[in-house]
């Protein structure tokens, strides 16, 4: 052993640069060879501690959901068995090869589904309180869906340990924030309708209330009201869904009874509803258009837009700005005071689009939880 | 007060019930109550001792908490 001038240690046969070498050799083979392992590795954790925020999310919404009908439901018996049913039920599409009559189809299947939950839900309670059984059926909705995303996340999980599919967990790490998102706006629903609060969703229905206080409501289908009222020479035809209920109503149905069953001949249809807002947008914005503003699963918007097409009735809509999160949760200051706005412009279309003597159709569209009319 | 978690998880939301009256205009803000909601009759106007309604629920952020 001896010092080099410039004081580094040096052993004869062991030289420090090559053991340098010899390491970012080993480690470029390894990352170059097992990268991919790693990285399945490194995924399969993230989605293992995701699928455990999900597994304990559905359980509490199950929890919450059962609490809810022993508590305030008064359920003569245990429910748990009949929940953990219900959890599982699945609702088959129709077949698509031959998409003629679809909608009609998938309309059926979805009205058999409502009815036959509604039924089993007044069943299990022992009252037919029309908010705690409307409460009860948005609280196994939540329950059931946080139950499938853990089933789809869980199965896509255990798939690509099993086949050691490097792209199956890549993909799925990738969605997992997304997915964790959604289940917790989900979640995060849980309160607001066990206490009965209007979301904010409900912001339609709470403009179009303004319209009807005061004025002779009917049911014009089914968990949907009607009232009709005048505004500046104009005859307006205002519907929304059976509130303070969790209910979103059926206005494509009711809008098609109007104009194809009560012969009214509008001169135009405005529909109000909350929107999907983008990354960057402020909660509470309005923004206005043309079209069915109705979300779901399309049965409700192909039934409007059939019905104004055939009348050749225009359709506009004036939509309030909001994530998903604030869509299904307690109704947030800015959506709430968006209402007043939306009256104004909702007045403002009305004026520009239609004349005195006319007849109008005005939706507000959403799920109606604390809001009456 | 009912309370749920804000966006960010780090602020609680409180509910709020708008009375307003329809006489005068006057809105009065109260923490909500179960069995609240828009249109229901409120009590009488601390203005014009008018009924009031329901005219909004609500909720905004409270301070965060630390």
């Amino acid at each position: 052993m001896f010092l080099l001038p410039n004081g580094v240690l040096q052993v004869p046969g062991f030289d420090t640069t090559s053991l340098i070498s010899l390491f970012w050799i080993g480690f470029i083979l390894i990352t170059f060879f097992y990268q991919t392992r790693l990285q399945s590795y490194l995924a399969l954790n993230d989605i293992s501690r995701g699928l455990n925020k999900l597994t304990a999310m559905k359980d509490k919404a199950r929890k919450e959901a059962i609490d809810y009908l022993v508590n305030v439901g008064k359920a003569p018996a245990d429910p748990t068995q009949r929940v953990d049913q219900f959890l599982d039920y699945v609702t088959i599409m129709p077949v698509d090869i031959d998409p003629a009559g679809l909608v009609g189809k998938i309309d059926h299947i979805v009205t058999t589904n409502n009815d036959r939950v509604r039924a089993e839900i007044g069943a299990l309670l022992n009252q037919s309180n029309p908010v705690t059984v409307s409460i009860s059926e948005n609280l196994l909705e939540v329950a059931t869906s946080l139950n499938m995303i853990h089933k789809i996340v869980r199965h896509f999980y255990l798939l690509g340990k099993k086949t050691n599919s490097y792209f199956t967990l890549i993909q799925l790490q990738m969605l997992m924030p997304m997915i964790i998102q959604e289940a917790d706006a989900l979640l995060n629903a849980v309160d607001s309708f066990k206490m009965g609060q209007p979301v904010g969703d409900g912001i339609g229905p709470v403009v179009v209330s303004r319209y009807m206080a005061g004025v002779e409501k009917r049911v014009i289908a089914k968990d949907t009201v009607m009232a009709i009222t005048e505004y500046k020479g104009r005859k307006l035809y205002v519907l929304k869904a059976d509130g303070p209920m969790a209910y979103v109503g059926q206005p494509g149905v009711a809008i098609k009874k109007v104009i194809e069953e009560m012969g009214v001949k509008p001169s135009a249809i405005v529909m109000i509803d909350a929107a999907l807002k983008l990354e960057g947008e402020k909660t509470g914005e309005i923004a206005e258009g043309v079209g069915a503003a109705i979300g779901g699963i399309g049965v409700e918007k192909f039934q409007i837009e059939e019905a104004a097409t055939k009348a050749k009735v225009p359709l506009y809509a004036i939509l309030v700005k909001q994530s998903i999160l604030e869509a299904i949760t307690v109704m947030r200051k800015e959506i709430a005071e968006a209402a007043d706005k939306v009256s104004q412009v909702l007045n403002r279309v009305i004026e520009e689009k239609t004349k005195e003597g006319d007849e109008v159709l005005v939706a507000g569209i959403g799920n109606t939880l604390g809001v009456a009319q | 007060m009912s309370s749920v978690p804000g966006n960010d998880k780090k602020t609680k939301l409180l509910v709020y019930t708008i009375e307003e009256c329809p006489a005068c205009g006057q809105k009065t803000k109260r923490a909500f109550t179960v069995g609240d909601y828009v249109t229901k009759d409120g009590a009488k106007c601390t203005k014009c001792s008018n009924p009031t309604r329901i005219s909004l629920v609500y909720a905004e952020n409270s301070k965060p908490s630390r």
